[in-house]
């Protein structure tokens, strides 16, 4: 697999990303890693550690990740983990039923953590049992159970793998950040999975950027998702907005001149760098931001092109469902995450639906009904479509979200149709590059409570996919950065190939 | 693709043992790998065991087996702890053994305990017990290690005493090294860097030129380039000491404080109000942080002792409690609040108290004892000890609207964004426990151990004197009894007063411009006088008879009454009953006023003058002047709401809601007419009511003594902790390149006698940063040129620069991008201070980027801030330092930089203009003309003039771009031509450097 087209000439930057190496440190990672391996700067430091090089630890088994993240939390009951004991027991505490109470397990406490001191506020548990909402079937020859509101992607059962045994630890939406840093926000913040995917592998396209986010995060607390912290903001995600003129922040020519004179201008720019140049020539970071402006100048030409959906034919588009008021959101944002991946985004992170939508306290038969109606055709599509255009062998695709919902009935504020937040126990589904195809792995107890045995904390998912991506998280650490057993994760290996 | 193996079953090394003694460890090797417990998904490559297996003679102590132990066993079986007696920081000890015999059988690797415990699969009996298990690789280089006999150096030395780490043994000034070079041996500083020089054989770069090393200490000490001005006056300026001279004037610049504070606020993770910005809802810091910053500006202006504003910082009510205005400074701690878990406030209160004045990783031992540092998972608690009685209050400022109190944490209630007051830190619960828990979750309190007092680290803890309380002065406990806020609370009444006295002369006026009239209509109705009427003349209040109430009165029909003279009746009230509440409401702004000045005079009495014979007398005329306008308050509510029941009963009589409505105001009345009634009869109170909040007269004076710990001379790490800190903004490189842990997994100095020397030079000066500025920017080694130049030496023993044979390049941080775009354009505003400016408005005013809002959200900074490496206001204790094409496309592409673009090449086009017609007489080419302006260009951006290639490069690309105009001989496109050009300097590489 040819992951990139190197370059190895002397003084060459063969990656979009540069740092300066001014002294060692955390500020000089990725320059300092390129020019050592140009046999320019030596030493390092620590003895034992060498920031990443850009080339993958073992041999990768997928290129890129569309990561799908469906905020607010669905209900793993209502969408891939069906339970028929919850209509058997529908009304009845957890008491009440011959099952054990999955309040009195430890795992409640361990994978149930409030933000808010138990002085201030204890959160609410819910035991009386709600019935499911929504019908479910077996689908396809791997007979994986998925309600009545996936009629487009139940189609695709046989090309998903299921994971039922994933568990979190916030009650609360914070959750969100958790899962793509590995922290609960009592803890110190981490770079998001979609950083570490490009800190430690950089591009595969360098006019684009390489870590991309389409529809969010949207709100101001939830930029975490998508952040790099002490990577440095070269690795943070970079929102493109689908439908404004300047997709990316200052990524379009001033309306004051012609492009012409705007070429003209970069070409004076880096002629007189260069000429700065032979003055410095030890100056990596002049030559850093040489090659930094001729990239700008093609990003302004690549990322309207990249994201251009009008490129697509009609089928395609009607596949997605564009044309339909229901679908179009997902629709367009997931076809364009097609398009960035192939066109060698390295990690696209994908927030398909309006923020926290899915979040259905009250309601939830409407409110689920209606997010699923949203996302089914869209991301069945996308599941198709890269099937059919062979990138299917390229690309993984992630579903998820920040917890699953209470098995019980939410009774807050006189509820009495919808359900809490439930880190204890959801699910989310892999698919394509390095991934079994209809396979379900892992399991609820019967009530949907818990997931059993010692199930899969979020970085297990940043570890299977910075596993499938070549990368072996233990090797990507950062002296002064302390990452801790549960930071790294462990793959799940059990759904690889 | 390598063979994997499959996970193996467990296989305990006693079988290994049992199944016969092997004499080849080989085959140990082998078995032992076999043995590892693997993890899920763990594989070892055929190679690795083949690699492994077959160099046994390269499993070599120091290189290979050293740092396992260092990583994985010193912390308990070190200097630190040697738990079981076993000590494992040598191959001695480790042979020596502990409480379980030897841990090494040299040649015998399934007798080692060592490798017993390490392969082990039960988790109670393998270690190490945290983590994950040694690798199969580690596992197999230590079971060669010890059948090739365990062989290790004889001078092996054990792990230093922690008490001997550099930075936990006072600083102590060192002699300055003899330097041969005469030009490195004048500055105490320079002698330091030239020793290293020789040391490694590096022959320093010469100095910077001038306009180079002008814009380098421009930047430095004010964050702006020089003007051109200022770059003509240096050039020109050949006095000896006229370098001095510009550091001295840069120093004494108001901007200064604005650079030095961004870097401190760095440091001491300054940031505005967020949590929930969105919605908005206040959940970390204060609105009113900015105070903090301004503070930490003005501060650094007056060259406050570094270690003072430490102190104010963590205790100012303690410490400085007869100074309010110091108060504000307790921002830092401020900074951590956290609506909805005051764990979680005290955890980033330790960890950045230790992180950002002692370089100490206290957070580490948040869940267990610290694995490299002598600080126990107890003193973790201890440390918070220190912290766990705060809270914070919202006091007024002078001159403002009084704010209210602080608002508290409730669940699901929204925490306003109050812009009023100060906010500050106090003792609130002086009695508060701290409990410790394991796992660094609170919820796993163990209070049968009590609580945790405040306390030190034993090694830290020689000279530590009793806590003790502090006596607050009632300025700090009774903040209303301050001069400013009586003034204040003086004036507002005072301006209610004649306030209310307008309007009541106002109210009169419309009376005697109505009432004759209205009067006069009444009269013409012809009616008897009833009752009624000549009520409505006096105030009802006082005309109510004993026993009588107000619906008495009304009950009472107005017999004969016509429709035309209720109305003309109720118009005729209405008029008099405005004047009688503006007359009420006067009555009342008088009342209010004589009880504030009454109690003023009690308080000074009280609180001020204590010996004053009268205090008891003043104190009563308070409580009378309180009652009084307590009183006149209720008579005025009366009055108010005879007003609206007559309003209610001048509603049309066909108005569905009005005896609904005059019911509801007579039901009102009642009520108010009996709370009248209580307040004249109450009985006199025992004291007056204060002006504002009471505080607590004591603080605990934990605070108090951490800070003094920490501010002293004694203590080993302060000192040297900030000199790195400035050392690093100066050279951008520190002496310790792990600048928020001195501890002993903390890098070593690059130059251990420097930072000492500087340490003390900081603390004799009184802890004076700006005399520490002044040292460091006024070395030779400062003012190296920061090129290679041709000796290539150099750059082949030192690629990183570590020893300072030339300068480093440092590239603008974020907020000096945005501030040198607008100061080069003459457009930053110099305005100080105030409240924080949103960053949606960064790209389009023109203060300086220190006075946007900067938080962890998303609109936390600005659109060049998070171009440009901006802080993390989490976690900011060193910059990243990030080159990106996005950073092109927004100074080639953004509004900003293309109206100053514009703005500056017109204004270097009018000077040229006024300079060649100062010049009268003398020809002016065309292209000298433009030469001219790109001169002025550079000097204006860069700081210097263009070289020749250079100068004909910007020719030639003015030319061309006239020439791509749609107009290309215009005056336009020459306009824009220059514009383009300044644009293009703006995206010169050595705009955003700093060479």
């Amino acid at each position: 697999m040819t992951m990139r087209n190197r370059n190895r000439g002397c003084g060459s930057i063969p990656r979009r990303t540069f740092l300066s190496d001014c002294g060692m440190g955390f500020t000089g990672l990725a320059l300092g890693a390129l020019l050592a391996e140009d046999g320019i700067v030596r030493g390092s430091e620590s003895p034992t550690w060498t920031p990443p090089d850009g080339r993958a630890h073992h041999t990768p088994r997928t290129k890129s990740v569309i990561w799908i993240f469906l905020s607010g939390g669905y209900s793993h009951l209502e969408t891939f983990d069906p339970k028929p004991a919850l209509n058997t027991y529908a009304g009845k505490t957890f008491d009440d039923t011959p099952l054990e109470n999955p309040l009195h397990s430890p795992l409640h406490k361990k994978r149930f953590r409030s933000v808010a001191a138990e002085e201030i506020n204890v959160r609410d548990v819910y035991p009386t049992i709600y019935p499911m909402q929504v019908g479910w079937k077996k689908h396809g020859e791997s007979g994986i159970e998925i309600t009545d509101w996936w009629p487009y992607l139940a189609q695709q059962a046989d090309d998903l793998c299921f994971v039922r045994n994933m568990w979190t630890t916030d009650n609360d939406h914070a959750a969100e950040n958790q899962i793509h840093t590995g922290r609960h926000r009592l803890d110190e913040t981490q770079p998001s999975i979609g950083s570490w995917a490009h800190y430690g592998l950089g591009t595969l396209n360098e006019n684009l950027p390489q870590f991309v986010v389409l529809g969010g995060p949207t709100r101001t607390d939830t930029r975490q998702s998508i952040d790099s912290y002490y990577l440095g903001p070269q690795y943070a995600g970079v929102p493109l907005e689908l439908a404004a003129e300047t997709p990316l922040p200052f990524g379009s020519r001033h309306t004051g001149q012609s492009a012409k004179q705007q070429r003209n201008e970069f070409a004076a720019i880096n002629r007189l760098n260069e000429l700065t140049a032979v003055e410095y020539p030890e100056d990596q970071e002049l030559r850093a931001r040489i090659r930094a402006y001729e990239l700008a100048f093609r990003m302004q030409a690549a990322v309207p092109e990249a994201i251009d959906l009008s490129q697509e034919t009609a089928a395609t588009a009607e596949m997605y469902g564009l044309g339909d008021e229901a679908t179009k959101l997902a629709g367009r944002r997931l076809l364009a995450a097609r398009r960035l991946v192939e066109r060698g985004v390295r990690f696209v992170q994908v927030f398909p639906s309006t923020y926290g939508k899915w979040d259905s306290h009250r309601k939830l038969k409407e409110l689920h009904g209606k997010m699923c109606a949203g996302v089914d055709r869209p991301v069945a599509a996308l599941i198709a479509d890269l099937k059919q255009r062979g990138l299917f062998e390229d690309v993984t695709v992630v579903f998820c979200t920040e917890f699953g919902r209470t098995p019980g009935l939410e009774l807050r504020g006189g509820g009495k149709d919808g359900r809490d937040h439930h880190p204890n126990g959801f699910t989310v589904w892999f698919a394509g590059a390095g991934i079994k195809r209809g396979v379900v792995h892992g399991e609820t107890d019967e009530l949907g409570y818990h997931a059993l045995g010692e199930g899969h904390y979020v970085t297990d998912m940043h570890a299977t996919v910075l596993h499938l991506l070549g990368l072996d998280n233990r090797r990507l650490e950062i002296p002064g950065r302390k990452r801790l057993e549960i930071d790294h994760g462990r793959p799940i290996h059990d759904i690889l190939t | 693709m390598t063979r994997r193996w499959s996970r193996p079953r467990p296989f305990p090394l006693r079988a290994v043992v049992t199944i016969g003694r092997p004499t080849d460890w080989r085959v140990v090797v082998a078995l032992l790998i076999a043995a590892t417990p693997l993890l899920e998904g763990e594989a070892i490559s055929v190679e690795t065991v083949t690699a492994v297996t077959a160099a046994g003679e390269t499993a070599d102590y120091v290189r290979d087996i050293k740092p396992i132990l260092r990583d994985r066993c010193y912390a308990c079986h070190g200097v630190l702890k040697s738990e079981s007696s076993l000590r494992l920081d040598t191959a001695a000890a480790a042979q020596r053994g502990g409480d379980s015999g030897p841990a090494l059988v040299p040649k015998s690797p399934e007798e080692s305990l060592l490798l017993q415990r390490v392969v082990a699969t039960d988790l109670a009996e393998r270690m190490p017990p945290e983590g994950e298990p040694l690798s199969s690789a580690q596992i197999a280089l230590l079971t060669a290690w010890v059948a090739q006999g365990a062989p290790a150096p004889t001078d092996e030395r054990p792990e230093e005493d922690p008490r001997d780490h550099w930075s936990f043994r006072p600083p102590v000034r060192p002699e300055l090294p003899a330097v041969e070079d005469s030009a490195w041996g004048e500055h105490p500083v320079d002698r330091f860097i030239a020793r290293q020089h020789a040391l490694h054989g590096q022959t320093p770069r010469p100095p910077a030129g001038k306009a180079m090393l002008l814009r380098r200490v421009s930047f430095d000490l004010i964050g702006l380039p020089p003007t051109r001005d200022e770059l003509h006056a240096f050039l020109a300026d050949r006095s000896p000491d006229a370098y001095e001279r510009v550091v001295d004037r840069l120093l004494g610049s108001p901007r200064y404080g604005e650079r030095w504070a961004r870097h401190w606020m760095d440091v001491w993770r300054y940031a505005d109000w967020f949590g929930r910005r969105m919605v908005p809802d206040v959940w970390n810091s204060a609105p009113q942080i900015w105070r903090w910053r301004d503070w930490i500006v003005t501060s650094l202006n007056e060259d406050k002792s570094y270690a003072r504003m430490v102190q104010e910082m963590l205790a100012a009510d303690e410490i400085a409690s007869d100074d309010p205005e110091a108060a504000v400074a307790t921002g830092f701690l401020i900074r951590n609040w956290y609506a909805l878990n005051p764990n979680d406030w005290m955890r980033s209160n330790v960890e950045h108290t230790a992180k950002a004045f002692l370089g100490l990783t206290y957070n580490c031992a948040h869940c267990h004892d610290h694995k490299y540092d002598p600080i126990t998972q107890d003193d973790y608690f201890r440390l918070r000890a220190f912290f766990e009685p705060v809270g914070i209050r919202q006091d007024r400022v002078p001159g403002e609207a009084d704010p209210g109190p602080f608002q508290d944490y409730e669940y699901s209630v929204l925490r306003k964004i109050v812009r009023l007051g100060a906010v500050s830190i106090y003792d609130k619960h002086p009695e508060a426990p701290t409990w410790f828990y394991s796992g660094g979750d609170e919820r796993n309190r163990d209070t049968e151990r009590g609580s945790i007092a405040p306390g030190l680290p034993a090694i830290f803890r020689a000279e530590q004197p009793e806590i003790e309380p502090v006596k607050l002065p009632p300025v700090a406990y009774y903040p209303s009894i301050r001069p400013e806020i009586r003034e204040t609370i003086l004036r507002e009444r005072r301006e209610a007063v004649a306030v209310r006295k307008q309007e009541l002369a106002q109210a009169r006026q419309a009376g005697e411009a109505a009432l004759p009239e209205l009067r006069q209509q009444l009269a013409s109705a012809a009616t008897p006088l009833n009752k009624t009427l000549n009520r409505a003349k006096t105030p009802h209040s006082t005309q109510l008879e004993k026993g009588e109430t107000a619906d008495d009165v009304d009950a009472e029909p107005p017999h004969e009454e016509t429709q035309q003279q209720v109305s003309a009746r109720l118009a005729v009230e209405a008029q008099e009953l405005a004047i009688q509440v503006a007359e009420m409401k006067a009555a009342d702004a008088e009342a209010a006023l004589a009880s504030v000045e009454a109690r003023m005079a009690a308080d000074r009495a009280r609180y001020v003058e204590f010996s004053r014979s009268d205090a008891e007398s003043l104190a009563s005329a308070a409580i009378q002047a309180e009652r009084a306008a307590t009183v006149q308050a209720a008579r005025t509510a009366v009055v108010e709401q005879e007003q609206r029941l007559a309003a209610a009963q001048a509603k049309p009589a066909d108005d569905a809601k009005r005896q609904e409505t005059i019911d509801a105001a007579n039901e009102k009345l009642a009520e108010l007419r009996k709370a009248l009634e209580d307040a004249q009869a109450a009985p006199a109170a025992t004291a007056y009511k204060p002006l504002g909040p009471v505080y607590a007269d004591h603080s605990t004076g934990r605070r108090k003594r951490l800070a003094e710990w920490i501010g002293s001379r004694d203590n080993p790490l302060t000192a040297r902790v900030a000199v790195n800190h400035i050392w690093m903004r100066h050279f951008h490189a520190p002496l310790v390149s792990s600048v928020f842990d001195f501890g002993r997994n903390g890098a070593a100095p690059t130059h251990p006698q420097l930072i000492d020397w500087l340490a003390v030079e900081l603390m004799d000066s009184g802890w004076s940063m700006k005399h520490l500025h002044r040292l460091i920017v006024t070395s030779h080694a400062y003012r190296m040129a920061s090129s290679q130049g041709d000796d290539a030496h150099n750059a082949e023993v030192d690629p990183q620069n570590q020893f300072l044979w030339r300068m480093n390049v440092g590239r603008m941080e974020a907020e000096v991008v945005r501030d040198s775009l607008l100061h080069c354009a003459g457009k930053l505003d110099p305005l100080m201070g105030g409240q924080e400016l949103e960053n949606k408005q960064a790209m389009s005013t023109c203060r300086r980027s220190l006075y946007y809002s900067c938080q962890p959200e998303s609109d936390g900074k600005s659109p060049l801030g998070s171009l440009f490496d901006a802080p993390d206001a989490n976690d900011c204790y060193r910059r990243t330092r990030s080159v990106v094409p996005q950073q092109a496309l927004a100074l080639a592409n953004s509004d900003l930089v293309h109206a100053l673009s514009t703005s500056l090449a017109d204004t270097l086009q009018e000077q040229r203009e006024q300079t060649v017609a100062g010049q009268e007489g003398e020809a002016s080419e065309a292209g000298s003309a433009t030469q001219v302006f790109i001169v002025a260009a550079y000097e204006q951006i860069l700081s210097r003039s263009p070289t020749s290639d250079e100068l004909a490069t910007c020719v030639d690309f003015m030319t061309r771009q006239q020439e791509l105009s749609s107009t290309p001989q215009s005056e336009d496109s020459l306009r824009h031509a220059a514009a383009s050009l300044v644009r293009v300097l703006f995206n010169h590489n050595d705009f955003v450097g700093i060479r």
